[in-house]
């Protein structure tokens, strides 16, 4: 399904891309990307596509806000029975709930339920209405982190269960990972779409970098000659050769995986390796990172697999694995 | 735990103390009623009647014609709205007297719109309608600051959603507002009764005749004296409690909607 809205108040905004299964619209806060899912569901003026002119209560959409807003005075079944009418809207409420796996609580207020199954009730709220699209407005926010994934998970099969497409809105890197499709905005512009494989695989720019989750983007300045160039990166106050692929004089986001950086012993280290301090240990998993403090910046490494790290260290950027894009002035 | 006991004793005799100082006149109407020679002026019932019956009407029109503009005033943005504050503040502010001074000179037989009502078939002075309008006027803005904090604090994310949900907006007001807003409706209801139903100043001017309670104690008390107030007003007590208890029990039990 294509979508095609534009906005003008409170900001503006124009937006155009295609739904397919679960995408998710990856965007910093205060892009307005909360503010497009509720244009899209009729509750903000705005002109476009799908839906355009047609009051909120007659568009089939499911709208799932943050926080998920399941009414408090009714209990699960109500919820869900709220966009059913008829002599059988309880068996078809509860058949829903069946659907989420939420039959058991269907007589439960919404405040005895956790973040997870308030998703899930106002997911079966929402497809009661019999949408052709649904619109999950952050729904990884209220989740508890150590089950987030497991909850994620399971709206999704959900989502491709019932066959309708849906339009997540996110700032977290992680759902977008799990997406069938990837919208990035940045500036209040779509800057690129894709599969999760090829957006994550070549981002546009520095901005998208950073809106999938790339540690370690700077920006920078390339200075040098077309031969042997170089990036100064002001924030630590130092500079470093880079491949040939940047222009001197231009402006740059820079960026490279923690995985590529090789820690070497400060006393060992050559002109072109930066000294740093080791500011923070971060262990996930088998996975370790350190955080680098490199004059006023941070930069990310991965040490994991390493048995120690000197005292006084500098660590070496390859040439080869730095990538850059050029900043638009 | 131990600490925090001294902290929690002085608001409970604070609380305490302040519970005396509210019951302490009806201590002394229970001491001054002559419970051997309880008895009834004349005129006593028909004022109980003109009191229950003409407040109820005075309720409905209230709730009628302010629940729209409690609602209206608590989701519309508009321009001036502090004028509309204003003036409400002022009908609370205007003394029960001057009230009904304002009403005879607006309503009266020489206001401007009490001669084009009179020949309409109207009469706003010392009539049914007359006492009516009064408690309506007295009652009135009390509701409208009451309701309109009770709809204001529904979170009007979930009205949005009840039209995503394919609901018009009315029946949105009437399934998600309206029992979201219970409690303060149903104390705005309650406050307007017991304001209706006290209203003594603005009803003496405007509407001497027919007779309510308010005005049939101060008239007991001038013919016959305090002996014959003190009846009355245990009877206005039993007939005025009953519906803002109901509500408020109601309203909390969730059986209003």
């Amino acid at each position: 399904m294509r979508v095609d809205y534009t906005i003008e108040r409170p900001i503006a905004l124009q937006a155009t891309f295609d739904v397919e299964g679960f995408t998710v619209l990856l965007g910093a806060s205060g892009e307005g990307k909360s503010l497009l899912l509720r244009a899209i569901a009729g509750l903000v003026p705005a002109h476009g596509e799908p839906f355009g002119g047609m009051a909120a209560q007659h568009r089939a959409v499911g709208y799932l806000p943050q926080g998920y807003a399941l009414f408090p005075h009714l209990n699960a079944w109500q919820n869900v029975a709220f966009a059913l009418r008829g002599a059988q809207r309880r068996e078809q409420a509860l058949q829903l709930l069946e659907r989420v796996h939420m039959a058991e609580f269907a007589e439960h207020y919404p405040a005895m339920l956790s973040g997870g199954q308030q998703q899930r009730v106002a997911l079966a709220r929402a497809l009661a209405r019999r949408p052709q699209l649904l619109l999950l407005d952050e729904p990884t926010s209220a989740l508890d982190p150590v089950t987030r994934d497991d909850v994620i998970a399971e709206l999704i099969a959900e989502v491709h269960d019932f066959g309708i497409p849906t339009l997540a809105v996110s700032h977290d890197p992680h759902l977008a990972a799990v997406a069938d499709r990837l919208v990035l905005m940045h500036d209040r512009k779509i800057i690129q779409m894709g599969t999760p494989e090829t957006v994550y695989a070549h981002p546009v720019s520095g901005a998208a970098a950073r809106l999938l989750g790339y540690r370690n983007v700077h920006r920078g300045q390339v200075i040098g000659t077309l031969e042997a160039p170089r990036v100064v990166w002001p924030d630590s106050g130092m500079s470093f050769p880079i491949g040939r692929q940047a222009i001197p004089g231009s402006d740059v986001d820079w960026t490279i995986a923690p995985e590529a950086i090789r820690v070497v012993d400060a006393q060992e280290a050559s002109a072109d390796d930066l000294p740093a301090s080791v500011e923070v240990r971060h262990v996930n998993g088998c996975r370790t990172l350190l955080g680098l403090r490199c004059g006023q910046a941070r930069l990310w490494i991965d040490v994991s697999g390493h048995a120690s790290v000197p005292e006084s260290l500098a660590v070496h950027l390859p040439p080869e694995a730095i990538r850059c894009w050029k900043r638009n002035p | 735990m131990t600490d925090d006991r001294p902290h929690a004793r002085l608001p409970a005799v604070i609380s305490a103390l302040t519970l005396i100082l509210l019951a302490a006149p009806f201590i002394g109407l229970v001491l001054a009623t002559h419970w051997r020679a309880f008895g009834f002026a004349e005129g006593d019932g028909g004022a109980i009647a003109v009191s229950l019956v003409y407040s109820l009407l005075a309720l409905l029109l209230i709730i009628a014609l302010g629940t729209p503009l409690a609602w209206w005033l608590a989701r519309y943005p508009i321009h001036g709205k502090w004028l509309i504050d204003a003036l409400l503040l002022l009908a609370l502010l205007t003394p029960p007297l001057a009230l009904g001074l304002l009403l005879a000179s607006m309503y009266g037989p020489y206001g401007p719109a009490g001669g084009l009502l009179e020949r309409a078939g109207l009469v706003l002075t010392n009539s049914a309608p007359a006492f009516v309008m009064a408690q309506f006027y007295s009652a009135l803005p009390y509701y409208v600051i009451a309701a309109r904090a009770a709809f204001e604090s529904v979170p009007r994310e979930l009205e949005q959603i009840a039209l995503t949900l394919g609901h018009s907006p009315w029946r949105s007001f009437l399934r998600v507002s309206l029992p979201l807003a219970r409690l303060g409706l149903a104390a705005a209801v309650a406050l307007a009764w017991v304001r209706a139903l006290g209203e003594f100043g603005a009803v003496l001017i405007v509407a001497y005749y027919p007779q309510g309670i308010p005005v049939k104690l101060w008239v007991n008390l001038q013919n016959t004296g305090l002996s014959a107030v003190y009846p009355l007003l245990w009877i206005f007590f039993l007939v005025a409690m009953p519906l803002p208890l109901i509500l408020g029990l109601a309203a909390r039990r969730r059986r209003l909607f």
